[in-house]
């Protein structure tokens, strides 16, 4: 009796969480799935009309942007996270030796990630504006480049542009994850392995690379997961021009469903990419465990 | 005395009250027996527009106290999240404000009060004849109705720089031929001055320059029937406009390098701080000279809408008469449309005009006389030159719900931004933009 009354109030402990996950997941993902096989398209009559599959039939048949969205999500998002991952692995391993200024430092890196990512689009635009862009006045001026480079504007460039701006945005909370992982490295060990007379490419790869495997791997995955839905940096920067090479599926999905208006097609792109991201999820846990055993 | 042994339970008081409240809330009575409205507004939402419109809607309160207006600003990147929620919960406004293409796509859900009794109402007070072009309320006639009515426009002219054309004795020009030869006559990069400044970004405001030079070269989108004509009869014209207006770029570079990566304010910086010789812009370009660089203002003009190989008659610029319009299923459509009409007068909205000149513009030809408009030589110029002139990128066509969604999904922007960066040609920009416009039609 006392274990069902204390089971009871443990179940009315949770509810408020479990009201609220329902809320503010569930519900918006339930809405979206029903959206997407339905209409809702601001000029048509009778919005809620059932359309079955014709949204995904038309994403994954008919309609060539979203496979050329697709591509070009994934090299943003392996580009940002890979980029980001290897920075942010840089200078914490900088940051976890015992140099002068070492909380300045740590400090100092974590910045990007407070500032607002509209906010991140700006500067950045400024950053690499033809005419008065920062970069371009320190290339000229150190006699680097005679016209402007045309970051946002060249076909070539613009994806590594944008992704270099998620990068930024991406890599303090890659930072600070992995350089708390890597102070829960024992030290006994690298002292260990220098008795040995390990270097220290060997120590790196033989005992801190397996050490925060398991972290890398939890905070790649987020950031795949984080970059594979960012819409404000790209949206802001090009708008996914020059000629389309940086639209990726955010950007059509917003395109799709607040000025094209047709709220079910972008419903069914937004279920899509949560497809697409479930499966990517599951074969890189899967490669881990595999490689892990 | 009749009630005098009849009891009334507590129970059947709360009913009575609450069904009382129920028929006050239903008929768009409140409590104090006003009319009830509720006014959404997407344009009009900044802080100095939305004070101004608060003066305006105070006045139309002492007018006609019996109606009791409450405004709601709708941020304009939720613009169709929120009504399509509205349509859905059925909670439209009684009456808004939006973008150029919503009332007929709201008609096209059943969800629009026509509007053919106001229109019918300005025939008859003159009204119609005091509006600077007809397109301006036709654009909102479709299925033999009229779905809005146009309250102001936003237009987008070519400025330039008297100083730096009289330098090298050349005339404002007329025509595409004197245009192009004005700005590559004026091209100086070595000295910071380009010959033109357009934005040709992948962004939305982006598309309607290409627009105003399609329907000079005689071009366009749909027919006077209605029927898509982009690619097929209007092809050669779209495509000949599409190569006047990227040559600037590709061609004679007379234009900053990095276009393709502008938005219409990266364009207007570079004619504001003084840089360009034509730039391209919004009428918010007066505000941002007056604001930024006034020393600029005397300097700089306004070109009459040039003529292109379309000849005199298809001398006309792009432009967007924006509208009000009311919920079919509103309890308050009598009031609404009485507000409607009192709002839309002209001089009526001048105090929004004058927070931010240029970046709204009247409807009526007798909006030129104000002495706002005396005052400032570019917004009279404007006027004069411009607003005439200006008409809806569905020209000759009236208006059709599907013009919203190749105006929003920014089916003009792709080309130029597509040729300007050199991955098509102008015809196979054109051809594959059509091919999504007619997916539109089709379905």
């Amino acid at each position: 009796m006392l274990l069902k009354r204390r089971t009871r109030i443990a179940y009315f402990m949770i509810l408020p969480s479990v009201a609220m996950i329902t809320l503010l997941t569930l519900v918006p993902l339930l809405e979206g799935l029903i959206v997407s096989v339905q209409s809702q398209d601001m000029g048509r009559p009778n919005p809620t009309r059932f359309v079955g599959w014709e949204h995904y039939i038309r994403a994954l048949f008919e309609d060539d942007d979203f496979w050329s969205s697709l591509r070009r999500t994934i090299i943003w998002t392996i580009g940002s996270v890979a980029g980001a991952y290897c920075l942010a692995l840089s200078l914490a391993l900088l940051v976890n030796i015992d140099i002068q200024g070492r909380k300045f430092f740590r400090a100092l890196f974590l910045l990007p990630w407070v500032v607002p990512e509209v906010s991140t689009a700006l500067l950045w635009k400024w950053l690499y504006g033809d005419e008065f862009g920062i970069l371009n006045f320190i290339l000229k001026s150190l006699g680097i480049v005679s016209s402007p480079v045309l970051w946002l504007a060249d076909p070539n460039l613009a994806m590594p542009s944008v992704i270099a701006v998620q990068i930024w945005k991406l890599y303090p909370v890659m930072f600070i994850v992995l350089l708390a992982a890597l102070q829960n490295v024992p030290k006994e060990l690298h002292e260990a392995a220098i008795i040995d007379g390990a270097n220290s490419r060997q120590r790196f790869w033989y005992i801190t690379l397996p050490f925060i495997r398991g972290t890398s791997v939890i905070t790649t995955l987020l950031a795949s997961i984080w970059s594979f839905q960012n819409f404000d940096i790209i949206y802001l920067l090009t708008g996914g021009g020059p000629a389309g090479v940086t639209k990726v599926l955010a950007t059509l999905m917003y395109q799709k469903a607040f000025w094209g208006s047709e709220m079910g097609y972008a419903a069914a792109i937004g279920v899509l990419m949560l497809v697409v991201l479930l499966l990517l999820s599951i074969a890189y846990l899967f490669a881990y465990k595999v490689q892990k055993d | 005395m009749i009630f005098k042994n009849t009891t009334i339970s507590r129970r059947t008081t709360i009913i009575a009250g609450l069904a009382g409240l129920f028929s006050l809330g239903s008929s768009g009575v409140n409590a104090q027996g006003q009319t009830a409205l509720t006014f959404w507004t997407v344009r009009l939402n900044t802080p100095e527009l939305a004070e101004a419109l608060r003066g305006i809607l105070a006045e139309f309160q002492k007018a006609y106290p019996s109606i009791k207006i409450t405004h709601e600003p709708v941020s304009g990147g939720l613009v169709y999240p929120k009504f399509l929620a509205a349509v859905r919960g059925q909670t439209m406004p009684d009456v808004a404000e939006a973008y150029s293409y919503h009332p007929l796509q709201f008609a096209a859900m059943d969800q629009m009060e026509p509007m053919d009794d106001i229109i019918a109402h300005w025939k008859s007070n003159g009204t119609l004849d005091n509006i600077f072009n007809e397109y301006a309320y036709k654009k909102f006639f479709w299925k033999g109705r009229y779905w809005g009515v146009p309250y102001n426009l936003d237009i987008r002219p070519i400025y330039y720089r008297k100083d730096l054309l009289d330098a090298k004795g050349i005339k404002p020009p007329k025509n595409w031929a004197e245009f192009q030869s004005a700005a590559i006559a004026t091209h100086n990069p070595s000295a910071g001055n380009f010959g033109a400044v357009f934005p040709a970004g992948d962004f939305h405001i982006s598309q309607h320059f290409f627009m105003s030079f399609m329907l000079q070269a005689g071009g366009g989108i749909l027919d006077k029937d209605g029927n898509l004509i982009f690619g097929t009869k209007a092809k050669e014209a779209n495509i000949r406009a599409l190569t006047f207006l990227t040559d600037l770029a590709t061609k004679h570079k007379v234009t900053p390098p990095g276009i393709a990566a502008y938005n219409t304010d990266d364009a207007h910086t570079i004619f504001v701080q003084g840089r360009a010789t034509f730039g391209f812009g919004t009428g918010g370009v007066i505000s941002r000279i007056m604001k930024e660089n006034p020393s600029l203002f005397d300097k700089v003009g306004i070109l009459d809408v040039l003529e292109g190989p379309g000849g005199p008659t298809s001398r006309l610029s792009a432009g967007f008469y924006n509208p009000m319009f009311i919920w079919k299923h509103s309890p308050a459509k009598e009031a609404a449309k009485t507000f409607i009409k009192w709002f839309i007068q002209s001089g009526r909205l001048e105090p929004l005009y004058r927070t931010t000149p240029g970046q709204h513009w009247p409807i009526f030809k007798a909006d030129v006389a104000s002495p706002r408009v005396k005052g400032n030589r570019l917004l009279e110029e404007a006027l004069t030159k411009v607003v005439p002139f200006t008409t809806d990128f569905a020209y000759p066509g009236f208006g059709r719900p599907e013009m919203g969604i190749i105006d929003g999904e920014k089916l003009f922007a792709a080309p130029v931004n597509e040729v300007v960066v050199g991955t098509k040609t102008p015809e196979k920009a054109v051809m594959d933009a059509h091919a999504k416009m007619a997916r539109l039609f089709t379905t």
